[in-house]
C-alpha cells in the first residue's frame, strides 16, 4: 500500500480550521497558547500497527504538534513483546516515556501509576456520541478513566465462499449448530475449517472467548474476583467445541498467531477466525499474484454465529497510557487532545480500513468506514466486543488467565481427549481460583 | 615560610611518605592481590550479586509491576506448588534438560571423536559443525518452526512423499512429541559446543599414550575406555555442567516454537516465569518460578567449582 502524503498530513492549522466547523469545539481548540510547551519533551512509546498509514499519521501528528507547540516529541517504536517490556520498565523506574500504547489489561495492572484523564475521556465521549461499553471496561478503574481507548482490531470469520458453496453451504452459518453442520460438510469435501487452540497470544483469545460467552459461560462474577467458569454454559461450550474439533484441519492445538493465516492463504482451510489482515494483504498483492487474487475473489468476512446466550466477539483494545511519572503532564494532555480532535481521529480511523476502530458510538454514522463490501462486517463486529474477565472487568486476574491460556487450554484438553469436558472445566476452575487467590493478596 | 608557599599542596616529605605507602601497598603480595581482584569483585557485586539478591527479595514478596508489595515469606512457593501448570512445567523442565543433555552428550562426544580423525576437508567440516551454535537462537528456531509446522512441515512432506508414512508426525501438536521436538532443537543447538569442547580435550591427549597402549595390545574400544575417556573427562564434565545450566534456563527455543503449548506440554520454568512475571505483571511469583532452578543450579555450580579448585591445586 502506498502512502498518500497529502492525506497523511495533518497540520495544526488545518486541525484548528476543522475544529471551528465542528459542533463540539473543546477538543480541537488549543487549551494552551502556542509555544508555551517550548523546551519541554514528550516521549511516546508505540508499536507498529498493521496498516502503515495509521503509523504514518501518528508520526505526522507528532511532527505537527511539535512544530506548533514548541514541544520536542519523539515516537519510539518497538516490535511485539518489546513494547510491553519497555512499558513495564517505565512503570518500574518512573523514567523513559510520557505516553505509551498499551492494551486494556495495562490500565488495571498499572492503574496506580497512570494519570487520571476522566475529564478528557468525558470530552471525547461527548464529541463522538459516547464511549461503547467495551471502551469503558478497558479504561475505567474504580469509576475513573486511567487510560484512553485508541481502537480495536475486530476478528471476523474469514471464509471461502467457493469452498462453502462446493460443500453445499451457501452462506456463513448464523448459529453454532449451523457452523458445526457446515464444518462436517466441509470436512467431508476435504476443505476443513480451523480454529486456533494453541498458545497464540492474539488469535488464541479472539477465537475462544466468544465461544464461551455465546453458550452463556463466563469467567468471573461482576465483582471480578469470584470465579464463575464452572457453569452449564461453559460445559455446553466445551462440548460443542469437542464435537466440531473432529472436523478441523489437524494441528490446530499447536497453532500460533501466523498459522491460521498461512493455512487460509494456502487454501488448506475453508474458514478461520482472524482480523482483516489476510484480506488486506491479499488485496494488496492481488494485482501481481494470481493465487492471492483467487483468495480475494473467493473469500469474505462473516460475523460470529449466535449462540444460546447471544453473539459476541473478543479482541484487545489498544489504549493510551498516560504515565503519572511524566514531568510533562501538559504536553501529555495536549497530545491526547490532538489525537482525539475531529480533524485527526476520523481520518486516522478511515485510513485504518476497519483494522483499527475506535469504540465511539457516534462513529457508526460518520464517514470512517471502508467502501470495500468485503470489509463491511467489521462495523457490526465493533459493537459486540467483550473483554476477558467478563462478567467482571479485565482485571490483572483475567489478564494472567489470558496470558496463561487457561481458557484456550480448557477447550484444547477436552477437544484432544486429554480430559473429559467436565474435567476440563473443573481443571480451568481450579487454575482460575489459584490465580484469583494469589492476586487477592495485592 | 614553607607553609606560605605550599598552602593547599602537600610538601615534598608528605608526598614521599604517600608514595612510599602506595609502594608498600603494591609491594605487598597480599594487598596487591586484593587490589587486582577488586574490579572483578565490584563488577560481580553490581552485575550478579545485586540483581540476584533483588530477585530473591522479589520472590519473597507479592510485588507486581505497579506495586512494590509486601514480604510474604515462602508463600509464593507454596501457592505455586498447588498449581498443576507449575508442577507440569517443573516436570517438563527436568525432562527437557535431561533429554537434551543426553543427546548432546552422545552426539557431541561421537562427533568429537569423528572430527579428531584425519579426513579431507576436516577444517571446513569442523567450522560447519559450529553453525547451529553460531546462528542466532531466533533464526534457528524459525527454521525449525517451519520444519515442524502443523500444516506445512517439510519433514512430514519428505516422510509422506517418500512413502515412509501416510500422514507424518504431529511434531508440535501431540503433547509428548512436542516436548521431544523442543528438546531436539535445544540439543541441535548445543551439540556443536559439546563436540568442539571435547575435541579440544581430545587434541590435548599426547599421542604417545595411544602408541603405548597399542603396543600393549589395546583395541580401539580399550584405548577409548582406558586412555581417551579418563583424560578427556575433566573437559567433558565442564561442558556437561555448562550444558545442564544453559538448558535448564533456556527460554528462546521453547518460546519461539510453542510458547509453552500445546496445553502447557512444553512449558519450562523460564517461559512460565516470563508469562507470569512480565506478561502478567506478577513479579513476585515470576521471580519465585525462576528461582526454582536455583537449588539444582547451585549444586551443580558448587560441585563444578570444587572440582576446578581440586584440579588447580593438584
Amino acid at each position: 500500500m502506498t502512502q498518500d502524503r497529502s492525506q497523511a498530513h495533518v497540520s495544526r492549522r488545518k486541525l484548528l480550521a476543522g475544529a471551528a466547523a465542528a459542533p463540539a469545539l473543546s477538543l480541537a481548540t488549543p487549551s494552551i497558547a502556542q509555544g508555551t510547551l517550548k523546551g519541554t519533551k514528550l516521549t511516546i512509546l508505540a508499536g507498529q500497527w498493521y496498516v502503515p498509514q495509521t503509523n504514518t499519521l501518528l508520526d505526522q501528528l507528532a511532527a505537527d504538534l511539535a512544530r506548533d507547540s514548541g514541544m520536542e516529541i519523539r515516537v519510539e517504536r518497538f516490535a511485539g513483546d518489546e513494547l510491553m517490556t519497555k512499558t513495564a520498565s517505565v512503570i518500574g523506574t518512573g523514567r523513559g516515556a510520557d505516553l505509551a500504547v498499551g492494551v486494556e489489561f495495562d490500565t488495571y495492572v498499572y492503574a496506580a501509576k497512570l494519570n487520571d484523564v476522566t475529564d478528557l475521556a468525558d470530552e471525547v465521549g461527548k464529541n463522538y456520541g459516547g464511549w461503547m461499553d467495551a471502551a469503558k471496561a478497558a479504561s475505567m478503574v474504580g469509576g475513573r478513566w486511567k487510560s484512553l481507548p485508541i481502537g480495536q482490531a475486530p476478528a471476523a470469520w474469514n471464509w471461502r465462499t467457493d469452498m462453502f458453496r462446493a460443500a453445499g453451504v451457501d452462506k456463513f452459518p448464523d448459529t453454532f449448530a449451523g457452523l458445526l453442520d457446515a464444518a462436517k460438510k466441509l470436512h467431508a469435501k476435504g476443505t476443513p475449517i480451523g480454529m486456533t487452540l494453541g498458545h497464540a497470544s492474539g488469535d488464541g483469545r479472539s477465537t475462544n472467548y466468544p465461544v464461551l460467552w455465546a453458550f452463556g459461560g463466563k469467567e468471573f462474577e461482576a465483582d471480578g474476583r469470584t470465579v464463575a467458569i464452572n457453569s452449564p454454559g461453559t460445559l455446553a461450550a466445551v462440548e460443542w467445541y469437542k464435537e466440531i474439533y473432529q472436523y478441523f484441519i489437524p494441528g490446530t492445538t499447536a497453532w500460533l498467531d501466523p498459522d491460521n493465516n498461512q493455512a487460509f492463504l494456502a487454501s488448506k482451510v475453508s474458514a478461520t477466525v482472524n482480523v482483516n489482515t489476510i484480506y488486506l494483504a491479499s488485496r494488496a498483492a492481488a494485482a501481481t499474484d494470481a493465487a492471492r487474487k483467487n483468495i480475494v475473489d473467493n473469500m469474505d468476512h462473516a460475523n460470529w454465529p449466535s449462540g444460546p446466550a447471544g453473539r459476541f466477539a473478543n479482541y484487545n483494545i489498544n489504549v493510551w497510557l498516560p504515565f503519572a511519572s511524566s514531568p510533562n503532564k501538559a504536553g501529555q494532555r495536549e497530545f491526547l487532545k490532538a489525537w482525539y480532535s475531529r480533524t485527526f481521529l476520523p481520518k486516522w480511523t478511515k485510513v485504518g480500513q476497519s483494522y483499527f476502530i475506535p469504540q465511539l458510538a457516534g462513529f457508526d454514522s460518520e464517514d470512517v468506514w471502508p467502501e470495500d463490501p468485503k470489509l463491511k462486517i467489521f462495523r457490526d463486529l465493533n459493537k459486540i466486543n467483550r473483554l476477558p474477565g467478563y462478567g467482571g472487568p479485565p482485571t490483572p486476574v483475567a489478564a494472567e488467565a489470558v496470558n496463561k491460556y487457561i481458557l484456550v487450554d480448557m477447550f484444547a484438553k477436552a477437544c484432544t481427549g486429554q480430559l473429559t469436558p467436565r474435567d476440563a472445566v473443573a481443571w480451568a476452575e481450579k487454575e482460575y481460583q489459584q490465580i484469583a487467590r494469589r492476586r487477592s493478596r495485592t | 615560610m614553607g607553609s606560605s608557599t605550599t598552602a593547599g599542596a602537600p610538601d615534598r616529605s608528605t608526598r614521599t611518605v604517600r608514595r612510599s605507602r602506595l609502594s608498600d601497598l603494591v609491594d605487598s603480595e597480599r594487598s596487591l592481590g586484593y587490589l587486582l581482584v577488586a574490579p572483578v569483585v565490584l563488577l560481580l557485586l553490581v552485575l550478579v550479586a545485586y540483581p540476584f539478591s533483588v530477585a530473591i527479595g522479589y520472590a519473597l514478596s507479592d510485588r507486581t509491576l505497579a506495586d512494590p508489595g509486601v514480604f510474604v515469606g515462602l508463600e509464593n512457593f507454596v501457592l505455586l506448588w498447588e498449581s498443576s501448570i507449575y508442577r507440569q512445567t517443573l516436570r517438563n523442565t527436568f525432562i527437557f534438560t535431561a533429554g537434551s543433555v543426553a543427546i548432546r552428550l552422545v552426539l557431541g562426544v561421537g562427533l568429537a571423536l569423528l572430527l579428531n580423525e584425519s579426513f579431507r576437508f576436516r577444517r571446513a567440516v569442523r567450522a560447519a559443525i559450529l553453525l547451529p551454535w553460531i546462528v542466532p537462537t531466533v533464526l534457528g528456531t524459525m527454521a525449525w518452526l517451519w520444519m515442524f509446522n502443523p500444516n506445512f512441515s517439510v519433514l512430514n512432506y519428505i516422510l509422506v512423499q517418500s512413502g515412509l508414512m501416510e500422514h507424518g508426525f504431529n511434531w508440535l501438536t501431540d503433547p509428548d512429541l512436542a516436548l521431544f521436538s523442543v528438546l531436539l532443537v535445544n540439543a541441535w543447538r548445543g551439540v556443536p559446543f559439546m563436540a568442539i569442547t571435547v575435541l579440544a580435550g581430545l587434541q590435548a591427549i599426547p599421542h604417545d599414550l595411544y602408541d603405548a597402549s597399542a603396543i600393549d595390545g589395546a583395541g580401539k574400544f580399550q584405548r577409548f575406555r582406558y586412555v581417551t575417556l579418563p583424560l578427556v573427562m575433566p573437559v567433558l564434565l565442564t561442558a556437561l555442567v555448562l550444558s545442564i545450566i544453559w538448558t535448564f534456563s533456556d527460554f528462546g527455543i521453547v518460546y519461539g516454537l510453542t510458547k509453552g503449548g500445546p496445553m502447557n506440554a512444553t512449558h519450562v520454568l523460564a517461559t512460565l516465569s516470563y508469562q507470569t512475571g512480565l506478561a502478567s505483571g506478577n513479579i513476585g511469583e515470576g521471580a519465585a518460578i525462576s528461582l526454582t532452578m536455583l537449588p539444582v543450579l547451585l549444586v551443580l555450580i558448587i560441585w563444578q567449582l570444587r572440582r576446578i579448585r581440586r584440579s588447580t591445586v593438584a
